[in-house]
């Protein structure tokens, strides 16, 4: 108990709404990207798009959630 | 023989006689009793010596069963104010609290310190608006002891110059509101003189009927303290009407509580007052340098027998109450926090939310509490959901704000499972996007026209 | 450049989606922060008055679950009749904050139920601008759908219901408006079974969700009437109306307040005609098919004229015969604009439905008010199945807005999307490029294809203006289009742009000043120091009530408040904003316009613990209880004609005063004294005299009165809301004493009786000898 030191969190409070806009603009960017890829492609193609497709959605994902959780975090929902 | 039988009957008779003869006296008592507020505080002061002069290891300080129930607090200190220890037992309807002294000595100068709570009664129980709210206190005038007492004083400290009645023992001095009762002399032990004072007391007669406290501990920086309180007028009753002209005509403000001063933590921050209804406007907050002082209007004020009850939440950072090494994390924090001056908790329910994925939860706690078995609490981004510590208490006064200890390990990679939640999430909505673009619900392949 | 061409367009087919997707996402979060505004000034809490009884209804609906609720009997209200809720309101607010409620309970996401209701009208806002942009693109094209969509998001006269607080049925029952007609005309266009059965769910969405849920059910069916009046039947028509009519009926029966009314009441007759009609055409074609064209012709004469005949001579035998209800007073009162004033006061006294004046036409909709004839004159231009379907809307909803204020709710959307089809075309005409079929070398200059986009391609057009000069001859027939010059182009475009600017700052004045106030919470700014003082008396009164009063206790108070007594007090209330038994209503009113005594008898007969009144006098609020004293006189006249007159409340000269010269009816009825007991007393400032009413601007007649039969019982701070507490009969009489009190205190008489003589005697005792005259007693 003597040796405790006093606890602070991983990631600087003062840079919560900071990192937020920034991982959200990012995860955005990513979901237009998608959205444009995905409409684009008219119907019954025979082009594979699968893996592009993925790869583009995983890293929305990402961007989204880690943004969305310090978008949380900034807000007062300290969760 | 027969003298043989005799000398060791008067050996035996003789060693009882020492033995009872051999018996704590207390040598000199001061008491004081500060009965202003609605909480009666007693400060008794006792040098106890031996009869035989030999050591004194344990003293026995007696409180009457009915005034058991009053008893909200009592503590034991030596001349340099450190703290002793005592145990609690019941004989003869006599709760008994046994101070050991860790030095024994001949000896012996110690204070009590007793806080009785609801043991003024507003008399007469029902007044008008405007009326003065009088008090009655019955109490002994003599220390309630086992022991002989030589000599004792009593001083009473009241709230106003005001005094109806007081029993009139003598010697005694009235001077504004002070009475000195003593020196009385040789007072046998467990002697009782009623102490009847009736007077007027116009500080606010405020009980927290119900306090919960809830304190969720958040490993991103931040503890979230939230208590709702339940708050009753326990002083004189009204009588007839409430007029509004003559509550605002006369400034003075009687015995209605307008406001009170809470005080919270250095660093709280985020600070919100709010009921049922929605938030409360009527408030003041004063950041000091070790505190933060919240001055509170509940939205009506309360007469006797009103009620209120309101939310008060804030956040403190936890750099503030935990700390840790490693995987060992340790959380010392308030079991109670200071509602207002002279408060009255009549019970008091603390929760303590800890973060998911935590074990090895143990506390301590100041003084004896009652456990009750922990529960799990769902909010954002749970899956197993959060355990939580339940204590409660009851008959709580100021002098039992004091700290706990409660300690539990958490592993720092557990942190990264909320992110990813919300990951998985917008991934699980995404492949939903890529799998329904694939597919075809259309029953035949023509289309029809717009006109 | 070196793409093919394929990819560019597909190209450009995903990038036009993106910037639709982009608009609309922006309409979106335009109209939920416009309407955000009492949340950011005062805090997120549920405005006005029918709000409330939403409120607590949702509540209960997630507390108890949907069954419960749907069986609710409501003790609380009405007492003591009760109120049947679950049969007496449009459920789909409920199901909707109750639905979303469950699933982010489900997801452990713990957002209260307030909240949720707070913010369900922004967000359905945004769906609301989203179903117009279907709407509008079904029937001119996407720029002007974009253009609708942007309009409706962020229009006052849709935002005054639909803000963050106002937890009211038209905040979701615009949606539910605008997808069922989306929904509709897209049927109508393709003909498909799928659509029209979606229409017919949407339809059961709007029904759940609002009363006015009757104007789809005639809109519809005079749209198919029109189309089949003008010759435009085919099979698409039968198909989707079919369709949508039966399976619209059928859902439409299962919302426990509507129940039978869809095949018995007058207003749903004109829908069930008409799928007769459509039926009996689309038989007559067919046998236009079948048999030759003499014999057709007789029995088409004969079919038609027969068939018209039978229904409306079936409908007038219904109706006559009681069968088919007439016109109920509410949509009566819509064709007869004086008939509620005579005969039902109630509908008459609010506010909201009164006659609408030409500056809330332009107040709620601005420009758009301006540009919506154009947009019906490009409609009837280009007309086709569709068109004539908003051409009818919009002249009907012209009409009903003429009448209530209530429903230039019903005229927004319809404006919008006129406008949006006017600004488009606008739009379209003055940013078009002379480069469709010119042969002049365009070749190397590439070009976006479709008309649609409105993009702006200023940096071509003075290039534009020098190659016009080399037109060629044969490209005169372009002449009438391409003669507009590029500088009178550009300064139009700027103008409509600053038009379009003005209209988005005036939206947002409207939205901040007039429809941004939570009506529970008043505030006022300080003249001296700028800063703003709450008014928090009625929250601070109900608060009191739930705190200080029995739970079982009753209070009586006008109509207004009874909602928001029953939402935040959570008492028992004798009447409500649900207006549904005028007579206990004017039991009320006449209770609070007689004289103590009297209004005591009644309200011992109602069980009466609490009465509340409102008060502005003190700090000028002006709509409190004395100014509507005289709606009270006039409902309660309605029912006891004897012992209300209303002219008795007014001064010989027939003003309306408190003062001295007031009528002595007045100045002594309940109302008058509850609102002001012991304010003769009160001086509101140094200079002034005592007991000056601040909102009448009098100083009051009848100053110093006690009250017999009630009792003040709490007061707010700035004396808005004042409560009593009404005596039970057992406090008049002699006190009672309890068992322990009735002692009589020893005197100190000794008596002079003794065993012997036990005889007692009268003190001065007159002797009395017959015949004689007495003596006189010292």
């Amino acid at each position: 108990m003597e040796s405790m030191q006093r606890y602070v969190s991983p990631v600087n409070p003062a840079v919560f709404p900071h990192l937020a806009t920034v991982l959200l603009t990012i995860g955005t960017f990513f979901t237009a990207w998608f959205f444009v890829f995905v409409v684009s492609r008219p119907k019954n193609s025979k082009e594979r798009t699968l893996f592009k497709e993925l790869s583009i959605s995983l890293c929305a994902s990402i961007f989204l959630g880690f943004g969305v959780v310090f978008l949380m975090l900034s807000v007062g929902i300290y969760i | 023989m027969k003298t043989n039988r005799c000398s060791i009957l008067l050996i035996l008779i003789f060693y009882t006689i020492c033995l009872t003869q051999a018996k704590i006296i207390n040598k000199n008592v001061e008491r004081s009793l500060d009965i202003s507020t609605q909480l009666v505080k007693e400060l008794t002061k006792i040098t106890a010596t031996n009869s035989d002069g030999k050591p004194i290891s344990v003293y026995t300080f007696i409180v009457p069963a009915a005034d058991r129930k009053n008893l909200a607090f009592i503590a034991a200190r030596d001349e340099n104010k450190k703290e002793l220890k005592y145990t609690e037992k019941v004989v003869d309807g006599n709760h008994q609290f046994s101070i050991a002294f860790p030095k024994s000595t001949a000896t012996e100068v110690f204070t009590i310190e007793a806080v009785y709570t609801k043991k003024l009664i507003p008399h007469p129980s029902q007044i008008p608006q405007s009326g003065k709210q009088l008090v009655r206190y019955e109490g002994n005038l003599y220390l309630n002891s086992l022991y002989e007492t030589k000599s004792q004083k009593l001083s009473v400290l009241l709230s106003s110059a005001n005094i109806l009645s007081y029993t009139q023992t003598k010697p005694f001095n009235v001077a504004s509101n002070k009475i000195k009762y003593g020196p009385y002399e040789n007072i046998e032990a467990l002697s009782n003189q009623s102490l009847v004072i009736h007077y007027e007391n116009e500080r606010p007669f405020l009980t927290t009927t119900r306090l919960e406290r809830i304190i969720e501990v958040s490993h991103w920086g931040n503890i979230a303290v939230k208590e709702n309180l339940y708050m009753e007028h326990t002083g004189a009753l009204l009588k007839g009407s409430f007029s509004r002209y003559e509550f605002q005509k006369d400034a003075r403000s009687g015995h209605a509580i307008k406001s009170y001063k809470t005080i919270l933590p250095a660093s709280a921050s985020d600070v919100y007052y709010r009921d049922t209804n929605g938030n409360i406007s009527t408030s003041n907050m004063k950041v000091m340098r070790d505190f933060v002082e919240l001055e509170l209007r509940p939205r009506f004020p309360l007469f006797g027998g009103w009620k209120t009850h309101y939310t008060l939440g804030y956040n403190i950072p936890s750099f503030e109450y935990l700390f840790n090494a490693g995987d060992n994390y340790q959380l010392k924090m308030r079991l109670i926090d200071h509602i207002y001056n002279d408060m009255v908790i009549d019970e008091a329910e603390i929760k303590i939310i800890l973060p998911e994925g935590v074990s090895n939860i143990e506390i301590t706690t100041p003084y004896p509490v009652k456990r009750l078995p922990n529960e799990v609490h769902y909010t954002y981004l749970d899956t197993v959901g959060r355990p939580v510590i339940i204590m409660s208490s009851k008959n709580l006064v100021e002098n039992h704000i004091a700290n706990f200890n409660l300690k539990y390990s958490f592993s720092k990679i557990t942190l990264l499972q909320e992110p990813l939640l919300v990951v998985a999430f917008f991934f699980i909505i995404f492949i939903i996007a890529i799998i329904s673009i694939r597919l075809d619900f259309s029953i035949s392949t023509t289309h029809s026209h717009k006109d | 450049m070196n793409h093919s061409p394929g990819l560019v367009s597909r190209r450009s087919v995903g990038y036009k989606s993106l910037i639709t997707f982009t608009v609309l996402l922006i309409a979106w979060l335009a109209g939920f922060s416009s309407r955000l505004f009492a949340v950011i000034r005062f805090e997120s809490i549920i405005h006005e008055f029918d709000p409330w009884f939403n409120y607590r209804a949702t509540g209960y609906m997630v507390q108890h679950g949907f069954y419960k609720f749907l069986n609710w009997f409501d003790e609380r209200a009405w007492y003591p009749l009760g109120r049947i809720v679950g049969g007496t309101v449009y459920p789909g607010l409920m199901i909707t904050s109750g639905c979303i409620h469950y699933i982010l309970h489900t997801l452990n996401i713990p957002i209260h139920i307030r909240d949720i209701c707070v913010f369900l009208a922004p967000i359905f806002s945004g769906l609301t601008s989203i179903s117009t942009y279907l709407l509008t693109s079904e029937l001119w094209s996407r720029g002007a759908g974009l253009f609708a969509a942007s309009f409706i998001a962020i229009v006052p006269g849709y935002i005054s219901r639909s803000v963050a607080g106002s937890y009211d049925n038209e905040g979701i029952a615009i949606f539910a408006l605008q997808f069922t007609y989306f929904l509709w005309v897209r049927s109508l266009k393709t003909g498909s079974v799928f659509w029209s059965a979606g229409a017919a769910l949407s339809y059961f969405y709007m029904v759940s969700a609002w009363g006015g849920y009757v104007f789809i059910t005639n809109l519809i069916p005079l749209h198919v009437f029109v189309l089949l009046l003008m010759g435009r039947y085919s099979e698409r028509i039968l198909t989707s109306y079919s369709t949508f009519y039966i399976l619209g009926l059928l859902l439409s029966m299962q919302i426990p307040f509507v129940g039978f009314q869809p095949i018995r009441t007058s207003e749903h007759m004109a829908a069930l005609g008409i799928f007769v009609l459509l039926l009996i055409i689309a038989v007559l074609r067919h046998l236009q098919s079948v048999l030759s064209r003499s014999e057709y012709r007789k029995i088409y004469l004969f079919g038609v004229i027969a068939a018209a005949v039978i229904v409306f001579t079936g409908v007038v035998i219904l109706t006559v015969l009681g069968v088919i209800a007439p016109w109920s007073g509410r949509f009566y009162s819509l064709w007869d604009t004086g008939y509620a004033k005579i005969h039902i006061p109630i509908i008459a006294s609010v506010s909201e439905h009164q006659p609408t004046t030409w500056f809330s036409f332009f107040f709620d909709l601005h420009i758009l008010a301006c540009s919506f004839p154009v947009g019906i004159w490009y409609c009837i231009k280009n007309v086709n199945d569709e068109r004539v379907f908003v051409i009818l809307y919009a002249i009907s909803a012209v009409y009903f807005a003429g009448v209530m204020v209530r429903l230039m709710l019903t005229l927004t959307p319809v404006v919008c999307i006129l406008a949006g089809i006017a600004f488009s075309n606008l739009f379209e005409v003055f940013l078009k490029e002379d480069n469709n079929s010119n042969t002049f070398a365009h070749k190397t200059i590439s070009y976006v294809e479709d008309h649609d986009d409105n993009s702006m391609e200023k940096k071509n057009l003075y290039d534009k203006a020098g190659k016009v000069k080399f037109r060629p001859k044969h490209d005169t027939l372009h002449e009438t289009r391409s003669g507009i010059g590029s500088n009178l182009k550009s300064v139009i475009i700027l103008a409509i742009l600053m038009i379009l600017m003005m209209f988005a700052v005036h939206c947002t004045w409207v939205t901040s000043n007039a429809y941004s106030s939570p009506s529970i919470v008043l505030a006022f700014h300080n003249n001296q120091d700028g800063s703003r003082n709450i008014l928090d008396d009625f929250r601070e009164a109900y608060y009191w009530l739930s705190q200080n009063t029995d739970d079982n206790a009753r209070i009586m108070s006008w109509w207004d408040y009874g909602y928001q007594i029953a939402g935040m007090a959570n008492r028992t209330t004798l009447v409500d904003n649900n207006t549904w038994n005028n007579s206990h209503i004017a039991l009320v009113g006449k209770a609070m316009s007689s004289t103590e005594e009297k209004s005591y008898e009644i309200m011992t007969s109602l069980d009466v613990d609490y009465v509340l009144v409102i008060f502005g006098g003190v700090i000028g609020y002006s709509g409190d209880d004395i100014n509507k004293f005289l709606w009270m006189v006039r409902i309660a006249e309605g029912e006891h004609p004897k012992d209300i007159k209303e002219s008795d409340y007014f001064t010989d000269r027939g003003e309306f005063r408190i003062d001295s010269e007031g009528a002595p009816a007045l100045l002594n009825c309940l109302m008058y004294k509850l609102s002001y007991y012991r304010f003769g007393e009160l001086k509101l400032d140094y200079r002034g005299p005592a007991g000056y009413d601040r909102t009448r601007n009098a100083i009051i007649g009848n100053k110093d009165f006690e009250l017999t039969y009630l009792e003040e019982a709490y007061t707010t701070e700035h004396w808005l809301v004042r409560i009593y507490r009404v005596k039970k009969p057992n406090e008049f009489n002699r006190p009672s004493l309890k068992l322990s009190e009735r002692i009589l205190t020893p005197t100190n008489y000794i008596t002079k009786k003794n065993p012997k003589r036990r005889k007692g005697y009268i003190r001065s005792r007159p002797t009395v000898i017959k015949g004689k005259r007495t003596k006189k007693l010292q």
